[in-house]
């Protein structure tokens, strides 16, 4: 039976990198609900690829995978997600003009894997979005399991490797998926 | 008093129904009739109870036992490939108490249990056993107890499903769009494979507003893509090819179905697939169909009602080539949820580079694509103002008259052979909504009282 996803076991880490692995997310979800896309950018290492795979409602016990192994909503490479963070702040995005009203709301924040240059981070995320002339919003709810690297001596703080969202939802219940819900 | 005598401001659904009907000869159309409870219920009938709509690809298909649930309008059905190597589609209800017993989106069975009381079905449909059946069923016909199937046919490996036990062949009903699905799923001898599982998601907007979208509509681009056109660093691909957009569009419409397209004067452009792709082309193209494969760009279209496609590299330089099949569930007046599948030429299955950019083709009309993420907030918009009240009591019209009378003289009839069977224009995509009235007038056709055989059910509706 293919399992859902979670890097198994956890790693002890000192409550001082707990702290700040935990106080990295909380900032960079503070970016994306302001739709500080440019300064989230310079969080993420030239290398990074981003992931949202294709969450499948499955018969249990089913050798088939939970998440698509080859399909994906995204699948992104730096110079795609700088091309989307671009074509977000013009005024003609019709995805996210007006803006969407977005709160993360993040827990559960484990280190399940760390070496001396990254950790591997999972959280949970609740992702509050509201749009439009409405009391209506939708809730995104989602897994991230992000490689985390550590600064070099003259850095000063983590950098985000890369990312997978694994999506609670087998049908998307919001109209579309831009960057500042994952 | 049945649905089409139900009473509102347009007087009866069979007023706004053959209003409609008027309407489109004008170019015109009752702008509530995106969002209107009466007519929904009317159309999971008229439309979706009769029409053969689109299930599945038989790439999904190949092992027996292999399963899906699909949908017709709303209906629940399971595609199946039985032991035997036979398809079908069953509807998820259990012939005892009506239970549904399909537990996954797709899986492999032999057979299927209903989980109430324990009736066990192949995956052909017929009854295998139920608990205590040598004592408490030692009268009851086995052969009789089967699930309710849907009539089911191919086309170039697409799979139909239709409800009504009654109507025209598949082939007549695709009628001269048949050829252009040879083109673009029948272009390589090995034919198209589905790939991984599809894009999901619901939003609220009519089945209809996409249908009509996906039917030839470029015009919208310029102005609801213009932020995905704008890219600074990514390769155009074909694209670059064309210094005119309009001037390389056409629009292809049959007497049900309709397409848009644009080609390239380089005759070996094939959407921008590798060179390989010349090796592999279908010898049962005929010569003016692989001419058109091989200038093509982009191809988009809509199977009448709920079907679409998209075969070609994106503009923009975000992707491709990849093909796509798009079907928009009906989940409510003013509520659809789309399915995308991602579908490439068999041959290609192993090239990774080629799989990396398709793939990122594909994405980019998804909901979290540069493109349709775009589309998905406007018709939304369509969705939320067709109900209004004030639509309905003064009788507001939308508008589709673009290459109508004295509009414009730059769209052209094209008469050759490369084009194929149906009624072409040049231009079309940007200056004729020939496409937007194609479909509405397939809608109409299946809606109106007066076009309908007298099988269809009485309906009461609460007051």
């Amino acid at each position: 039976m293919s399992s859902f996803p979670v890097s198994e076991g956890e790693t002890a880490v000192d409550v001082e990198t707990q702290h700040s692995v935990e106080q990295f997310l909380y900032r960079e979800a503070d970016l994306l609900d302001s739709f500080a896309l440019e300064e989230w950018l310079t969080l993420l290492d030239k290398d990074i690829l981003l992931e949202v795979p294709i969450r499948v409602d499955r018969h249990p016990g089913s050798k088939r995978p939970n998440f698509s192994e080859t399909t994906n909503y995204l699948r992104e490479d730096y110079e795609m997600i700088r091309e989307r963070v671009g074509r977000l702040e013009k005024e003609y995005a019709w995805s996210e003009n007006p803006r969407s009203r977005i709160r993360h709301v993040i827990g559960n924040v484990r280190v399940t894997e760390s070496t001396d240059s990254e950790l591997t981070v999972a959280n949970n995320q609740h992702v509050f979005r509201s749009y439009g002339d409405t009391a209506d919003h939708d809730l995104l709810s989602a897994q991230r399991h992000t490689v985390l690297r550590r600064p070099d001596e003259d850095g000063d703080g983590f950098s985000i490797g890369q990312r997978t969202v694994y999506l609670d939802h087998s049908i998307l219940n919001t109209k579309n998926l831009t960057l500042p819900l994952l | 008093m049945s649905d089409t005598d139900k009473a509102n401001n347009h007087g009866s659904l069979t007023d706004i129904i053959e209003q409609t009907g008027e309407d489109i000869k004008n170019g015109r159309y009752p702008l509530d009739i995106m969002n209107n409870p009466e007519l929904y219920r009317l159309e999971l009938r008229r439309i979706f109870g009769q029409a053969w709509i689109y299930l599945g690809h038989v790439s999904e298909f190949e092992e027996p036992g292999d399963y899906a649930r699909r949908y017709i309008g709303e209906d629940p059905f399971i595609l199946t490939r039985d032991e035997n190597g036979e398809l079908h589609a069953f509807l998820d209800s259990c012939m005892h108490r009506g239970a549904q017993f399909c537990t996954a989106e797709n899986g492999n069975t032999s057979h299927f249990r209903c989980p109430y009381h324990g009736w066990t079905y192949k995956n052909d449909g017929t009854l295998q056993g139920m608990p205590h059946m040598t004592e408490a069923y030692q009268d009851l016909d086995e052969e009789e107890i089967t699930l309710e199937e849907a009539c089911l046919e191919t086309y170039q490996g697409l799979i139909f499903g239709r409800i009504a036990e009654e109507g025209p062949p598949l082939a007549e009903y695709l009628g001269d769009f048949t050829w252009y699905l040879d083109v673009l799923f029948g272009a390589t001898e090995a034919g198209m494979r589905v790939v991984g599982e599809p894009h999901r998601w619901e939003s609220s907007h009519d089945w209809k507003t996409s249908a009509d979208n996906f039917s030839g509509d470029s015009y919208h681009v310029l102005t609801t893509h213009q932020a995905g056109l704008e890219t600074e660093t990514l390769s155009k691909g074909p694209w670059e090819e064309l210094n005119d957009f309009p001037a390389a569009s056409y629009l292809a419409c049959t007497d049900r179905h309709s397409m848009g397209y644009y080609l390239s004067e380089d005759r070996e452009t094939f959407m921008g697939y590798p060179e390989a792709i010349t090796d592999y082309l279908n010898p049962t193209l005929s010569a003016e169909q692989r001419e058109l494969f091989g200038r093509s760009v982009f191809h988009f279209g809509t199977i009448f009602p709920n079907m679409s496609l998209i075969h070609g590299i994106q503009s923009g330089g975000w992707g491709g080539p990849w093909a796509c099949i798009r079907k928009w569930n009906p989940r409510g007046p003013g509520t659809t949820e789309t399915t995308s599948w991602w579908l490439v030429p068999k041959e290609f299955t192993d090239d990774e580079s080629f799989l990396s950019e398709s793939h990122r083709g594909w994405e980019s009309l998804s909901p979290g694509g540069a493109f349709e993420s775009d589309d998905l907030t406007i018709w939304e918009g369509i969705s939320n103002s067709s109900g209004a009240v004030t639509h309905e009591l003064r009788n507001t019209q939308g508008n589709m008259q673009q290459g109508m009378g004295a509009m414009t003289d730059e769209v052209d009839t094209i008469d050759d052979p490369l084009h194929g069977p149906a009624e072409v224009t040049s231009k079309g995509l940007y200056f004729d909504e020939r496409n937007s009235r194609t479909i509405l007038q397939s809608w109409y056709e299946m809606m109106s009282d007066d076009q309908k055989n007298d099988n269809d059910p009485e309906m009461e509706i609460e007051s």
